[in-house]
């Protein structure tokens, strides 16, 4: 609750966002990436998240942390073997460990990512133009966010299409199925370059980019909380820097 | 001076070897409502492109003639110096609408002037009032219906403040409340002095209209009450 209550600037959780990813790329230690990943789903939880429904998203994606490891495994040279068939390492310490690496910096990035869905699309954009990331950028971002529902409401339609005319993808083989669903590209292509085109001259028939700078209804104000989070964040980044190095 | 003065206007697309416009002459008096009518295909919303300067400026061929707005000839302004003189409503209101809120929607156009905040605000709301659609201001347009999205597409124009006004086929995805919302907010803004020009395929929305002509062979000519 009080997490809904503390209101930040979407600037402040980019920056959240960048320290906790930048973290993850950084460091190797095992156990200090687990801290950041700790780290990070706090982070999602302080600015309203749901960390723990996260995570049970998280778990659908079981099998492929599982391959994976496998993968990391078999081709990382050196390290003791764990397990053997035929004198041929299948797992080793090493790769157990890179490959333990690997899924927790992807848990940690997407925790991170998590951090934003916290703000409004609105002024996320908005943190962006204030940010001087120029306004047509920021524009491709919102236009993309909001399209992407809408395309996929078209490969759904043009999938019923497709069932409707009698093909039933379930039960076809997949190599068939696989070219069924190239079928799709060239109506979805037309489609979108359609909506994009019709699009672009309904924004320019309202002024857009009339002049190189834009005025906004609503600007975002940084408060006192933003800084101190920002500044906390600082501090944090130093530290995991500090005790990871000290840990090498 | 007409808002609206189309002269010998030919159109061709490219690959095309038919005129879709054939030395088209219209003129548009202030604070008149001209609805133009005619089949599929014909080139409605070709003249649309043309006489708010999609064409030649967006879509490319072969155009001869002249459209004034105001005097100035569509070929010498940009598009966003059309914007603040002529706004146009589009078929579908998804194509048009891109933001995360009806304010947003609206404040759009103002913003891209770089109109100062207070202003903004006063446009949007008073864009908004305009359509009715005030209540809805913090609402996410795609939770909209039909004729509310279109209401909210009309008020993004209105915010701009033109004095003339394109209706593409803006019922034709609509249903009968969306339309009824349409047509009498097209009567208000004739009241308020605009000049508005309306394509139309459904004969019953032509009453709202001073004069209607329709578009055969690539020109116009008055209504006789059938289209073939």
């Amino acid at each position: 609750m009080w997490a809904k209550m503390i209101c930040l600037d979407p600037r402040t959780k980019l920056f959240m966002v960048l320290t906790v990813s930048s973290l993850a790329v950084f460091i190797t230690n095992l156990s200090l990436l687990l801290c950041v990943l700790l780290l990070a789903l706090a982070a999602v939880a302080f600015t309203g998240g749901n960390p723990l429904g996260l995570l049970k998203k998280l778990k659908k994606f079981l099998l492929i942390f599982v391959v994976i490891v496998f993968v990391q495994s078999i081709f990382t040279k050196g390290g003791q073997p764990v397990w053997q068939v035929l004198n041929f390492t299948v797992v080793s310490d090493l790769g157990l460990v890179r490959g333990l690496q690997m899924i927790l910096r992807f848990f940690i990035i997407i925790s991170s990512a998590a951090i934003m869905t916290t703000a409004k699309p609105r002024e996320i954009i908005q943190g962006l133009v204030q940010c001087k990331i120029p306004y047509e950028l920021a524009f491709m971002v919102t236009i993309a966010i909001r399209f992407l529902p809408i395309l996929r409401d078209e490969v759904n339609d043009i999938l019923t299409a497709i069932q409707l005319r009698g093909v039933n993808l379930k039960q076809i083989p997949l190599m068939k199925r696989l070219k069924t669903y190239a079928y799709l590209i060239m109506p979805m292509i037309t489609s979108v370059l359609l909506k994009a085109q019709e699009l672009s001259v309904a924004m320019e028939m309202r002024a857009f980019r009339a002049y190189p700078r834009r005025t906004s209804l609503r600007t975002l104000k940084m408060q006192k909380q933003d800084y101190l989070i920002i500044a906390l964040c600082f501090f944090v980044f130093l530290l995991v820097v500090v005790l990871a190095l000290k840990i090498k | 001076m007409n808002p609206i003065e189309v002269k010998n206007l030919s159109f061709q697309y490219e690959k095309n070897t038919r005129k879709i416009l054939d030395n088209l002459e219209l003129t548009v008096a202030a604070g008149e409502i001209v609805a133009i009518v005619g089949l599929s295909g014909i080139g409605k919303s070709t003249l649309c492109y043309c006489l708010s300067g999609i064409i030649p400026h967006v879509y490319g061929g072969i155009m001869t003639g002249h459209v004034y707005l105001n005097g100035r000839d569509t070929r010498d302004l940009t598009l966003p110096q059309i914007a603040t003189t002529l706004g146009i409503v589009f078929q579908n209101p998804d194509n048009q609408l891109f933001s995360f809120t009806v304010e947003d929607e609206v404040a759009f156009g103002p913003e891209n002037l770089c109109l100062p905040p207070e202003e903004i605000e006063c446009r949007v709301t008073d864009a908004l009032e305009k359509v009715g659609m005030l209540k809805f201001r913090h609402a996410n347009p795609q939770q909209l219906s039909g004729g509310q999205r279109q209401l909210i597409a009309l008020a993004s124009v209105l915010s701009l403040q033109p004095e003339i006004l394109i209706f593409d086929e803006a019922m034709s995805q609509i249903d009968r409340r969306g339309k009824k919302m349409i047509l009498e907010m097209m009567l208000k803004l004739k009241a308020e002095g605009r000049t508005i020009v309306m394509i139309e395929h459904d004969l019953e929305n032509l009453f709202v209209a001073d004069r209607v002509l329709v578009l055969k062979d690539g020109r116009l000519a008055p209504f006789a009450g059938k289209l073939s």
